[in-house]
């Protein structure tokens, strides 16, 4: 009964581990490679398939930017974005490319979006 | 001569047991009158047993009752919680969650790497999908209400009833998207609101499953008592046209691949491919549902039984938890916790 009782929690620590996937961000305050510039606008490319990809990005902060989402092939909750604090929901194409506006953020705030379920997301820093 | 007697009874948990409870027992000769009483648990009786012993006028009693799984005593049945099997369960549970995340962390959404969307592809998706995040969300539905019913012993009628349904309502729902547009897709609010409440189901069913809470007890799938018109016919109604209408529900429940084959039927327009996409769609999450929906059935052992209830009641009280969480985040309520 104690082999499986210690089975079950390191089981759940496992688990716990695995889905609670935070790392640390303060010690990159580097803008990620995803980011350029197109127009005089900051560009965050990224990829909507079976989640976001890159999963976090770092940005520049005080400028309007454009986030670009490719979809290939994307029939996933990941085809239906959604930024709750830009009360934004898009239906993405299942192949194809997405622009979204996004206003000059402040300094050290973060983005977060995510699928309409809420179980795929991602999250944009602003240095 | 008339007299009163008073026993307890089990297995009566929901507003309509009381109806069916003293509907059935003011039929039986002699009975001139039952209450019952669901919060203690008792039912009173005046009638006239004439110099019958208590065991023979239980006997003829429980007769009565026995098709609907009730059973009067003159002891308090005390159901002993069988906290034990949960030892075997939960570890169980745990495995069953593992292998769900590591085939999410394996990528299986990236399986279809179609351009075009032919019926086959659907099929294809509809497979994924019952494998993917939205297992979470429709298998946690129909485990926890398969479960439920099987537990009271009825094993296929509203399992059946439920995917008839299902897939009733994708062909129908499917087919009106395809002629009046995006009226049936719905917006943040409402599939939070949605989930949010599917959830809330699944985490009660969840916790009854387990059979140790008592609070939980109380809250069953049953029709409101006013539309309960005909006694007889309540626990038919909510053993069929409840799971008949869940299983339609699931049409509008949050779960990425069923809402982007709406946008395409949308896209595509016109009832008869509208129908058949969100059909073959649902045809293709049939497998999977149904062996959730049915995996209780080869059970004999009570042992084994309530090891499996348990196991279940874990995993859909984690599937509820899931979803309630991710909800949030996608509303805006809760910052990211996690990425599957």
């Amino acid at each position: 009964m104690k082999k499986i009782l210690l089975f079950s929690l390191f089981s759940l620590l496992f688990l716990l581990s695995a889905c609670g996937e935070k790392e640390d961000t303060d010690s990159k305050r580097v803008i990620t490679a995803n980011v350029s510039s197109e127009g005089g606008k900051q560009l965050i490319n990224m990829m909507a398939k079976g989640g976001f990809e890159p999963n976090e990005t770092v940005a520049k902060s005080g400028v309007d930017s454009i986030i670009r989402v490719e979809t290939r092939g994307t029939f996933d909750c990941s085809s239906s974005l959604v930024i709750p604090f830009l009360d934004y929901k898009t239906n993405l194409p299942p192949t194809g490319v997405t622009d979204i506006d996004l206003p000059s953020q402040e300094k050290g705030s973060t983005l977060f979006g995510s699928c309409s379920m809420g179980m795929y997301n991602f999250e944009i820093k602003f240095i | 001569m008339y007299k009163k007697y008073t026993f307890h009874i089990s297995g009566m948990h929901c507003g309509s047991c009381v109806l069916i409870t003293e509907g059935e027992l003011s039929e039986i000769n002699n009975v001139k009158s039952a209450k019952a009483k669901m919060n203690e648990g008792i039912v009173e009786i005046e009638a006239d047993f004439g110099e019958r012993t208590d065991k023979e006028i239980l006997d003829e009693l429980n007769m009565a009752l026995d098709e609907y799984g009730y059973t009067l005593s003159l002891e308090k049945n005390v159901v002993p919680k069988k906290w034990k099997d949960l030892f075997y369960a939960f570890p169980l549970a745990i495995v069953f969650m593992i292998l769900f995340i590591v085939l999410q962390k394996m990528g299986i959404v990236n399986l279809v790497n179609a351009e075009k969307i032919t019926l086959p592809t659907v099929f294809l998706l509809g497979i994924i999908a019952s494998l993917s995040s939205c297992m979470a969300v429709v298998g946690g539905l129909v485990l926890s209400m398969s479960a439920t019913f099987a537990k009271e012993g009825d094993k296929f009628k509203p399992q059946i009833l439920f995917h008839l349904g299902r897939l009733l309502s994708f062909f129908l729902l499917g087919g009106l998207i395809g002629v009046i547009g995006d009226f049936f897709i719905l917006g943040r609010t409402s599939y939070f609101v949605l989930g949010l409440i599917s959830g809330l189901i699944m985490l009660i069913l969840g916790l009854n499953l387990l059979d140790v809470f008592h609070f939980a007890k109380r809250i069953q799938f049953t029709l409101p008592k006013f539309i309960s018109l005909n006694l007889l016919k309540i626990r038919e109604l909510n053993h069929s046209l409840v799971p008949f209408l869940i299983g339609a529900i699931t049409f509008f429940l949050p779960c990425g691949f069923t809402q982007s084959m709406q946008i395409y039927s949308l896209s595509i327009g016109g009832f008869v491919s509208g129908a058949s996409i969100m059909f073959v769609f649902a045809l293709g999450t049939l497998p999977i549902l149904s062996l959730m929906s049915f995996s209780s059935v080869g059970l004999k052992s009570e042992k084994v039984k309530s090891i499996f209830f348990k196991t279940t009641g874990l995993v859909v009280i984690f599937f509820a938890l899931l979803n309630i969480l991710s909800g949030m985040t996608a509303y805006g309520i809760l910052p990211p916790l996690f990425n599957l």
